[in-house]
């Protein structure tokens, strides 16, 4: 039983090897190292398993290496200032009719500092990078968020 | 002078440094709190921090502010070693 495997697994190990040869160049450049003496048997059943995917595949030259990246539709100011502002007005403490684009947010708005903590951590919410401690004390109208996440990210007129 | 021209309520140094550690403090918190898996936990431990912070918003004697910073780094110790044994 065991021999009738080991030759059907040979004949089958002669026939993609041939194709191998003949097509893929990455397949033959992984298969080339191994000498033909040393081929275990899970070195076998990996040819098979190449030879069925083979098989399912359309023929090598039509076949594209097809990438998917991420989109985003490039940054600019006033998309950022909609952002921050729609964010702002999400934000249960600020009164939306009171927001303006210069207003600061403890003197005109009247939050605390506790406040400005928590609005700096939604915009890192928002925008998906970290806004490290020293620069954050400093953000204290929405402009100025406007303005720091264009320099981060490059965003130029 | 130019002790004079400063405004009566300015901070001293070390009370300048003081609200800088209790800001940072909050933040951690806040970041901390973030990774925590369930929406409804998250928001409960967020007023939760949000509270005992605007609570002792007045205190003014250094040394209760010292031991309030100490007992929150406690907590934030806490919070991390069970998130980190909610996540292994």
């Amino acid at each position: 039983m065991a021999s009738r495997v080991l030759v059907r697994c040979v004949r089958s190990l002669a026939r993609p090897s041939a194709r191998l040869c003949a097509g893929n160049v990455t397949l033959r450049a992984a298969a080339a190292p191994l000498p033909l003496t040393q081929r275990s048997f899970s070195l076998l059943s990996c040819n098979q398993r190449t030879r069925q995917t083979e098989q399912t595949r359309v023929p090598g030259s039509l076949v594209q290496v097809c990438r998917q990246y991420g989109d985003l539709p490039p940054l600019t100011l006033e998309m950022i200032q909609d952002r921050v502002m729609y964010v702002l007005k999400l934000y249960d403490k600020i009164n939306p009719e009171k927001l303006q684009v210069a207003s600061h947010f403890m003197k005109d708005l009247g939050l605390d500092s506790l406040d400005q903590v928590e609005i700096i951590m939604a915009m890192e919410d928002e925008f998906g990078f970290e806004i490290p401690d020293a620069e954050a004390e400093k953000l204290m109208t929405p402009e100025e968020i406007v303005q720091y996440i264009a320099d981060k990210k490059d965003v130029y007129e | 002078m130019a002790s004079s021209r400063l405004p009566t309520a300015t901070f001293s140094l070390k009370q300048f440094l003081q609200r800088q550690k209790v800001l940072g403090l909050y933040r951690t918190m806040l970041r901390t709190i973030r990774q925590v898996p369930n929406e409804n936990d998250r928001k409960y431990l967020r007023d939760w921090a949000r509270d005992e912070f605007q609570r002792n918003k007045g205190a003014t004697d250094q040394d209760a502010i010292r031991m309030m910073i100490t007992q929150a780094n406690m907590h934030l110790q806490d919070l991390q070693k069970s998130l980190a044994l909610a996540k292994s």
